[in-house]
């Protein structure tokens, strides 16, 4: 008996975007997301091309729409660990984590607060805290806490036990689940800063990752958005921005992340606002901004304090409380070392699959982008595919749901 | 757009330039992050990102008038940050290359040096020489492998037929064989340098260097005191270039380790050749002779004489240092560097001097004619190789460079000099 049902592996802004378009011409949809909640690196953003809106712009409605429709069935904390079958039969193997909290979106916030231990928070990567009991960002989804049983003391497990909302004898679980087809929406992670080695790798203080810096910038973020030195909490008056930390290099990213010039205009741009004093330069080999994209640069670029210079800063080290970078200005020929209040790495995107077991069947190409598949009934969306921006990575889920439907149709 | 400047590329150099080792060059997208990586170039203009550039546009003036390519030791940090893999340190090295053919004269020996093809040809030349001074001594002593014992002068060798000895110097006689040849050739490689370093200098076409209040730029005497005692004799470049990793140590140790041993073949030379001359004058003027001079001039020397343990000790470091830079070699990532036809003719040219030597010398002693000579032949073949082709050998960057380095410090182009912060910790 053929199945019409469509799997997403992966819950950010590709997979709730092919989810929601095979779910909203009739198909059942399961959205498998190995996270505690939906929104991917979107969520994480302060504002995102196109128009510069905060995540909650767009991914709200995508909520409602996930939340609204029947069809749509979502498990967080959910890796696949096995795929079987062929077109229009397979069967998925899906790992649940336990998340210890009950259904139902109770409001445990005073019991999250009472507790005792600050964890370093995986969504602010390394700029905030959370507690053990958690949300991660104010319109989390779903709108259900996730208890980290590890993080509590005696006292505190005890306390929660009595809790009606929470169930400290959840265990892990395994799922199968019968689809037609998937869609993998992976996406992608912030390469690793540790391997940037002659770029101070990670232990130079305040010298932070683009995304580190959007959780900076965000109204959500550790510092509510006021954009300081992690160090000292100063407001910084010279930032540098280092363009292709391990993009575009054969001995990390072998290719161009796609939107991390943008990124840093726009992270330029979030400077300047906020801070009318401070100077930004941009460090590049070659400022890409595809399309309509550099009329932003041209806006950005007007700015007389914001100055982009061409040449790969390939040296950073720490010089007092302040960043040295070194770097060859290939135009003027002249190297010099540069002392900035804070530096960002415009980090590229690796996929999430990079270095990853797979499940069988599933092929990745060198870089970790899935290839193929298309035959077999899978399909890849967004960055699992290849670097992109938000508004390609929706055209790109759009485009893997048809071929999804296509799949699953007459069957 | 009132002065537009027109680029002449010469692609035939680009093609050449790939040939003698610079084959990644195209890949290079002028990120520069090669610049920064050298810890020893300059300031203003550094190498090698414009080197790379000059190189795919085929700017052959710029490139062969450029005098970077003789400050960078090759420590190869720039490759291996490069992103694409465009191994800049592989094109300055080719770039030496084209310059050994450039600078020296005639040119059709640097032709020759340039590719593996000719090698027969550079092998033939001394192998024809010594072997028709084999062939002729030959004639004269009634046969090829002869023994010898001392003649009743206390200074010539006869041939005997039983209970001789082997005696290089029987065979091949200092004095009218080996002494002219050698000085003949080393006379002719000293003016050949000299052609090629005055023509090396002219060519320099300095990047602008912007001088900074301070001390005055050295003179050239002074520039060459310094190059030769603050660089060459502690390789200190080579530990600014990064002695982290063990490719790093064994080239230090192995290169520090050869260059010593060359100096002290050179002194082994020098008190033989000084020696053995001074009591051949002193004996044909008066007829006398001085035993310290006999001492030091009569080959072969006692095992036990000083000079002849320092050629020992020179000759064990000699295999020693090109040990280790082989391995160093043979083990580099292949994907960050390359090794060109330079290198290996230089590597294996000093393992055939260095072993043909030892074994010499063992096969002397071991009293073993059919092979002692022989192998006394591949040495003189390889010995006199390496001084007549070094102008145009990689080996010529010992004085190539020198002169570079100490023109450089005289004109002021230096390493950048980092700032230094002082840390606080409160």
């Amino acid at each position: 008996m053929a199945n019409t049902s469509i799997l997403v592996v992966g819950g950010g802004f590709s997979g709730l975007t092919a989810a929601l378009e095979a779910a909203e011409v009739g198909h059942e949809v399961f959205i498998v997301e190995k996270n505690p909640f939906l929104g991917g690196r979107v969520a994480q953003l302060n504002k995102y091309f196109p128009k510069l809106c905060p995540p909650s712009c767009g991914l709200e409605i995508q909520f409602q729409r996930v939340k609204n429709n029947p069809m749509v069935k979502v498990l967080t904390m959910a890796e696949v660990t096995e795929i079987s079958g062929t077109p229009g039969n397979y069967e998925v193997k899906v790992a649940l984590k336990p998340r210890c909290v009950k259904p139902g979106a109770a409001d445990l916030s005073a019991d999250a607060a009472a507790l005792s231990k600050d964890v370093p928070s995986e969504f602010e990567l390394g700029m905030g805290s959370r507690k053990a009991l958690y949300l991660d960002m104010p319109f989390a989804f779903p709108h259900r806490y996730v208890l980290d049983k590890e993080n509590l003391t005696e006292a505190e497990t005890k306390t929660l036990a009595r809790n009606g909302a929470i169930d400290l004898s959840e265990t892990e679980k395994t799922l199968t689940l019968n689809v037609g087809s998937i869609v993998y929406a992976t996406g992608w992670k912030p390469y690793d800063v540790t391997k940037l080695t002659n770029l101070g790798a990670g232990m130079v203080p305040n010298v932070v990752s683009n995304m580190q810096f959007e959780r900076l910038t965000s109204p959500g973020g550790p510092t509510s958005g006021k954009i300081v030195r992690p160090t000292d909490g100063a407001t910084p008056k010279r930032i540098a921005f280092v363009q292709c930390a391990g993009s575009r290099d054969e001995n990390h990213l072998n290719f161009c992340s796609y939107i991390c010039c943008m990124a840093s205009l726009k992270q330029a741009a979030y400077i300047r606002e906020q801070l009318p004093d401070a100077s930004v330069t941009i460090y590049y080999i070659d400022l890409r901004t595809p399309g309509r994209y550099d009329n932003f640069k041209k806006r950005i670029m007007a700015d007389e304090k914001v100055r982009a210079v061409k040449g790969k800063v390939a040296k950073i080290e720490a010089a007092g409380p302040g960043v040295k970078v070194t770097v060859e200005d290939a135009v003027t020929g002249l190297k010099g070392e540069d002392l900035f209040d804070l530096v960002v790495l415009a980090t590229g995107m690796q996929p999430s699959l990079a270095g990853q077991k797979l499940p069988r069947g599933l092929e990745v190409d060198e870089d970790g982008f899935l290839v193929g598949g298309e035959d077999k009934g899978i399909f890849a969306a967004g960055c699992a595919k290849l670097p992109l921006d938000v508004m390609k990575s929706a055209q790109s889920a759009t485009g893997a749901a048809l071929k999804a439907i296509q799949t699953v149709k007459g069957r | 757009m009132s002065n537009p400047v027109r680029i002449q590329p010469d692609l035939q150099f680009v093609k050449d330039l790939q040939e003698v080792g610079g084959d990644t060059l195209k890949r290079c997208y002028q990120c520069a992050t090669c610049s920064v990586a050298c810890p020893i170039s300059p300031a203003e203009n550094p190498y090698p990102r414009k080197e790379m550039i000059w190189a795919q546009w085929g700017l052959k003036d710029k490139l062969v008038n450029d005098i970077d390519i003789w400050l960078c030791h090759n420590c190869g940090t720039c490759s291996d940050l490069c992103p694409r893999g465009a191994k800049p340190g592989d094109l300055l090295a080719a770039l030496r290359n084209m310059a050994y053919r450039k600078v020296a004269e005639p040119a059709v020996v640097g032709e020759w040096m340039s590719s593996a093809k000719y090698l027969p040809l550079l092998i033939a030349i001394p192998a024809v020489i010594w072997l028709i001074i084999w062939i002729i001594r030959a004639g004269f002593l009634g046969t090829y492998f002869p023994l010898f014992a001392l003649g009743a002068d206390g200074h010539s060798w006869e041939v005997v037929k039983e209970g001789g000895k082997v005696v290089f110097g029987g065979l091949f006689p200092g004095d009218f064989t080996i002494d002219p040849i050698f000085t003949a050739t080393f006379l002719f490689m000293v003016y050949t340098f000299y052609k090629g370093v005055k023509r090396l200098i002219a060519s320099f076409d300095v990047p602008k260097t912007f001088a900074i209040a301070g001390a005055p730029n050295p003179s050239i005497l002074v520039a060459l005191k310094e190059t030769v005692l603050c660089e060459i004799a502690s390789h200190s470049k080579w530990k600014q270039c990064g002695e982290e990793t063990e490719g790093d140590q064994q080239k230090f140790t192995g290169h520090l380790t050869l260059m010593y041993s060359f100096v002290a073949l050179m002194i082994v030379t020098g008190v033989i050749a000084g020696a053995h001359w001074g009591g051949n004058i002193l004996r044909w003027l008066t007829g006398a002779s001085l035993g310290i001079l006999d001492f030091f001039g009569h080959t072969p020397l006692n095992l036990w004489n000083p000079i002849k343990l320092l050629a020992i000790v020179g000759a064990v470091l000699f295999v020693y240092g090109i040990a280790k830079l082989t391995t160093r070699r043979l083990n580099q990532n292949a994907k960050k560097h390359g090794s060109s036809w330079y290198d290996w003719y230089l590597v294996g040219l000093i393992w055939t001097v260095g072993l043909s030597g030892i074994f010499s010398m063992l096969l002397r002693l071991a009293n073993v004619p059919l092979l002692a000579y022989p192998m006394y032949y591949v040495h003189l073949v390889s010995v006199w190789m390496l001084f007549a082709y070094l102008p145009w050998s990689k080996l010529g960057h010992l004085v190539y460079r020198t002169a570079a380095l100490t023109y450089a410090r005289h004109i002021g182009r230096i390493p950048m000099q980092t700032k230094e912060e002082k840390t606080f910790v409160l």
